[in-house]
């Protein structure tokens, strides 16, 4: 377990802010808008464990310091990894964070929602409610119609090319959803 | 027999030949006649005068002696109508008599003295009053035409001479009498002009000499009187000169004296609106010549040199004077209204005008000047008729081919049916194209064409505004007369209105600027720009309304969620203040924004809800309640909202990611609302008003668990209204005391400094004057009770004091 080196923090921070835009502050700073287990969590921080970086609490990443490297699975929640190239990947775990400070959010129509938790992307007839002012390649959030966060993903098309797109063209390219957690439990 | 009648008959004037003595009528005469009185009707019929002339021509006798009474009869006559014709004076604009329905002519008359008063205020009301139809215009023009004609070969004879005393009589007379001569003679001309057009067509260029005087009021005069008789003699179509070549192919007679009539009059209307244009400039005629412009345009836009009025009036749109400027506001607004009157061409023209001005005067115009976009219409089946009629070719095509078979099997029938078919069909054709003639009908595509040009520089205009109102202004730039933003009202009103009618491909820039626009006001604060161009809080709320409004208007497909509007009302709730800012557009914008819209982030729901109910313990009645009306409708679209309404703050689970209500952040999805209890509610239940504290008390008992189905009547817009009015009564009375207080307190305050300090301090000493009156009355009534008991003490021990005499007396005399 290490904190992140330059390199690593600016494209964590890139993908974030690609999600949640002005709203990485909240997710940095201010620790008491987020609820965990301990009564003193301190302030939240990012650590790398065996090329997955995880969102830890200060008081947390104290204690894991007693196990050893290579025995820890896991602390925190997990936010996304490192592949091999030195990439940046978020992955499922890190929905709720990203939801709850989204900036561009898309929301599926009740029919649509199973074919997505398959993993599909997001056709134009599906969505059921978008926000305004989403550029090419945004971070998007993804919800249901009664906003349970089912996953997130990059915008195909701006909110304006939308309305005049077919419906059967890509909205959002997904990149993960919470039918992950069945589909491959044992590769998160 | 005949000899004795033609005696009886014979009319008084003429000289009888034999005296009626002579004639002795016998008894049996007189006799016969009363006997068969029946057959002796016929002669009360006898047509006299034919039969004298008759009976004279038999004669032979004096003729040319009878002639001459006889034209001597007709010169009497003829010289009485001249006096009174002298003496009557027809009113220039009455000129054309009125037609009752029993087919009486009746001219106005005015006394020649009174006339001139009157025209001067005639001009302006009357024309409405005595323009008459086409119909009636043609008929009257008819008559005037028969009668001119008569008339028209003395006159143009008279007038020459007359004009040359005129003139020797003008040198002598002193110029006041020349002014009222010559207002006498734009009556005359005005009314002989107005009679017959087409024969006296010269005296317009006469009327134009005459008003290039020096003194101001025959010039205004002049203009006036011109203007009246150019709206009546304008004919409906546009003139074309003829061209060289036209000219010199030979003509009728008849095309000739038109195309003389049409180039003079074009000539004279020309030099008439120069004339006007030039003035236009002058203080002293301003008024006068951009009313002539106004009305010209308003009433024959149709007409040449539409362009040069045109361009007159749009200048001035955003005149400083008001008469001014209302008076162009309408010319054009009624350009717009009657675009069947020019076929949409000026509309073009004038919107161009407008946009250039705008563009011209950099966006720093009267809002005025942009409201007469208000008044454009535009037509959005003008496509869809041609495709229907289309449609209908089709489907007649196919109707006919089945008649067609059927009409085969029944071929031998008769032949005469099928010509009559014919004769309809033909009769038919005739009539559409006499219709489309007389119609003018413009082309369906030609009329699109005009209105795509029309709308793009309305919205040009709109962008621009807009653009303007969003870049920082620098330091130096003065607001001018209009304030910092004069247009962005009537601009983002516009914008409202014709949403439906924007591009997809503005779309996006549009909703840039309004989000700037909106968010204009915090942004300034966070970087501390200079505050020149803050907005208020009304124009931010108008922003976001009109951002909705186009939003809605567009977009049935695609459902598009306007976070960065809703943020921008949620703060902008917090900067509301009552009396500054629109109450009208805060509901509105609740309604439109948060009681209209399907669905809301649970998050920001509540959001919502803490904040309009926190909003509505400190505001008027009428604003808590359109808030709490908005809140109702809320819970109830929300389930999972009315946790709000249970009495332990939720959290974890129920608030989702955040933990704590915290009121100060600026985003609603991230305030964490739902983990907050509605406390407010609770105090609104004790609002003075009853019907706040009656609806906070239906809310609260709203359940979370249960799925009511509740019914809301009315929108918060609806509720606001009502409580205003209902509290304009509600308020009266305090207002009259407070009045009263304060009228009483300059009278025991002589010369109070400020007015703000007063109410305060005469408040305060009639305060005082009061508690002390209170306290003093209390103080006396204490009083009172200590000097009662003290008595009544006295009282019982005196009493005391005399039993125990008594006492003492038995003891004495039981001892004695």
């Amino acid at each position: 377990m290490r904190p992140l080196d330059e390199n690593e923090t600016t494209a964590v921070f890139n993908k974030l802010h690609k999600f949640v835009g002005n709203n990485l502050k909240n997710i940095v700073l201010e620790s008491q808008a987020h609820e965990g287990p301990e009564p003193n969590p301190g302030r939240y921080c990012f650590r790398m464990q065996k090329n997955r970086v995880y969102y830890v609490s200060e008081s947390l990443v104290k204690r894991a310091t007693n196990v050893k490297r290579d025995k820890l699975v896991s602390l925190g929640t997990q936010i996304g990894k490192f592949t091999k190239g030195g990439k940046f990947h978020l992955t499922v775990q890190c929905l709720n964070l990203l939801a709850a400070n989204a900036k561009h959010k898309v929301w599926l129509k009740p029919t649509s929602e199973m074919k997505f938790l398959y993993g599909k992307s997001v056709s134009k007839s599906e969505v059921g409610r978008i926000t305004e002012s989403i550029q090419v390649n945004d971070g998007v959030v993804v919800f249901s119609m009664s906003d349970v966060p089912l996953g997130f993903g990059d915008a195909a098309k701006s909110t304006v090319d939308c309305r005049k797109m077919d419906p059967n063209g890509i909205v959002v390219h997904r990149h993960a959803d919470i039918g992950e957690y069945l589909r491959s439990e044992a590769d998160l | 027999m005949g000899k004795k009648k033609q005696k009886i008959i014979l009319p008084p004037e003429l000289p009888p030949e034999v005296p009626d003595e002579e004639v002795e009528v016998s008894d049996e005469d007189l006799d016969f006649v009363g006997q068969h009185s029946d057959y002796a009707n016929f002669m009360s019929r006898i047509d006299t005068p034919s039969l004298t002339k008759h009976v004279s021509r038999v004669a032979d006798a004096n003729e040319g002696a009878l002639e001459l009474l006889y034209e001597k009869k007709l010169r009497k006559k003829l010289e009485n109508k001249e006096t009174e014709e002298n003496t009557l004076e027809v009113d220039p604009i009455d000129a054309l008599p009125l037609k009752t329905a029993d087919g009486q002519l009746y001219y106005r008359r005015v006394v020649k003295e009174s006339k001139e008063a009157a025209d001067d205020g005639e001009l302006i009301k009357d024309p409405a009053l005595v323009k008459p139809t086409k119909a009636e215009k043609r008929l009257k023009t008819k008559k005037l035409r028969k009668e001119a004609k008569k008339q028209a070969k003395e006159e143009e004879v008279q007038q020459t001479p007359q004009e040359e005393v005129l003139d020797e009589v003008k040198k002598e007379l002193t110029a006041e009498e020349a002014n009222e001569k010559k207002k006498y003679k734009f009556a005359e001309l005005g009314t002989t002009l107005l009679t017959d057009p087409e024969s006296n067509i010269r005296l317009l260029k006469e009327m134009l000499e005459i008003s290039k005087d020096g003194d101001s009021a025959i010039v205004i005069l002049g203009l006036k009187s011109l203007l009246a008789v150019f709206k009546d003699i304008i004919p409906g179509y546009r003139i074309r000169l003829p061209t060289e070549k036209e000219q010199e192919m030979k003509v009728s007679k008849d095309v000739k004296k038109m195309r003389f009539y049409e180039s003079t009059l074009l000539s004279a209307y020309k030099a008439y609106v120069q004339k006007l244009v030039a003035l236009q400039q002058q203080t002293v005629y301003q008024q006068v010549a951009t009313r002539c412009l106004c009305t010209l345009l308003a009433a024959v836009p149709h007409f040449n040199y539409r362009e040069s009025l045109l361009a007159a009036v749009v200048k001035d749109i955003s005149s400083q004077d008001d008469v001014i400027r209302k008076l162009c506001c309408t010319a054009v607004k009624s350009l717009f209204t009657n675009e069947g009157k020019h076929g949409g061409e000026v509309t073009v023209e004038a919107v161009r005008r407008i946009a250039e001005l705008v563009k011209g005067h950099n966006c720093q115009l009267h809002p005025d000047s942009l409201e007469v976009f208000l008044s454009l219409s535009f037509d959005e089946d003008l496509g869809k008729p041609e495709r229907s009629d289309m449609d209908k070719k089709a489907k007649y095509k196919k109707f006919k081919k089945r008649k067609g078979s059927d009409e085969s099997n029944q071929k031998p029938e008769n032949d005469r049916k099928k010509s009559r078919k014919e004769m309809m069909s033909k009769t038919r054709e005739e009539v559409n194209a006499d219709y489309k003639a007389v119609s003018s009908d413009q082309d369906p595509q030609e009329q699109r064409k005009m209105q795509s040009k029309t709308l793009s520089a309305v919205f040009q205009t709109f962008f621009r505004v807009l653009k303007h109102t969003v870049q920082p202004k620098s330091e130096g730039s003065a607001h001018g007369a209009f304030g910092s933003h004069p247009l962005l009202d009537p601009c983002l009103n516009g914008i409202g209105k014709f949403a439906h009618l924007i591009d997809l491909d503005f779309m996006a820039d549009l909703m840039q600027c309004l989000r700037k626009l909106a968010g204009n006001g915090s942004k300034s604060e966070d970087s501390s720009e200079n505050s020149s161009c803050q907005l208020t809080v009304s124009e931010r709320l108008r922003c976001c309304i009109v951002a909705f409004k186009v939003m809605r208007n567009n977009l049935d497909a695609l459902n598009v969620d306007l976070q960065e509007f809703f943020i921008q009302l949620y703060n902008l709730i917090l900067e509301y203040q009552p009396g500054r800012d629109d109450g009208d557009l805060l509901a509105e914008a609740m309604k439109i924004m948060l009681c209209d819209e399907r669905q809301h982030d649970m998050q920001r729901a509540a959001a919502f809800i803490k904040r309009l109910s926190t909003f509505a313990l400190s505001f008027r009645p009428a604003e808590s309640m359109a808030a709490l009306v908005t809140v109702k409708h809320l819970l109830q679209k929300n389930a999972k909202c009315r946790n709000l309404l249970e009495n332990d703050a939720g959290g974890g689970s129920v608030a989702g990611a955040i933990a704590k209500f915290q009121p100060q952040v600026l985003d609603p999805n991230l305030c964490g609302a739902l983990a907050s209890v509605l406390w407010e509610l609770n105090l609104l239940m004790k609002h003075y008003h009853p019907s706040v504290s009656s609806i906070a008390a239906t809310i609260s008992t709203m359940n979370a668990n249960t799925n009511q189905v509740f019914r809301v009547h009315t929108s918060p817009q609806q509720a606001y209204t009502e409580l205003l009015k209902e509290n304009e009564s509600f308020a009266t009375p305090s207002a009259i005391k407070r009045t009263n207080s304060k009228r009483k307190g300059s009278d025991t305050v002589p010369a109070q400094g400020s007015d703000l300090n007063s109410p305060g301090e005469i408040d305060e000493t009639a305060i005082r004057s009061k508690l002390s009156e209170h306290f003093s009355l209390l103080r006396d009534i204490q009083e009172n009770e200590r000097l009662r008991s003290e008595m009544d003490r006295t009282t019982q021990s005196l009493n005391l004091y005399e039993t125990y005499r008594k006492q003492k007396k038995k003891r004495k005399t039981r001892s004695d």
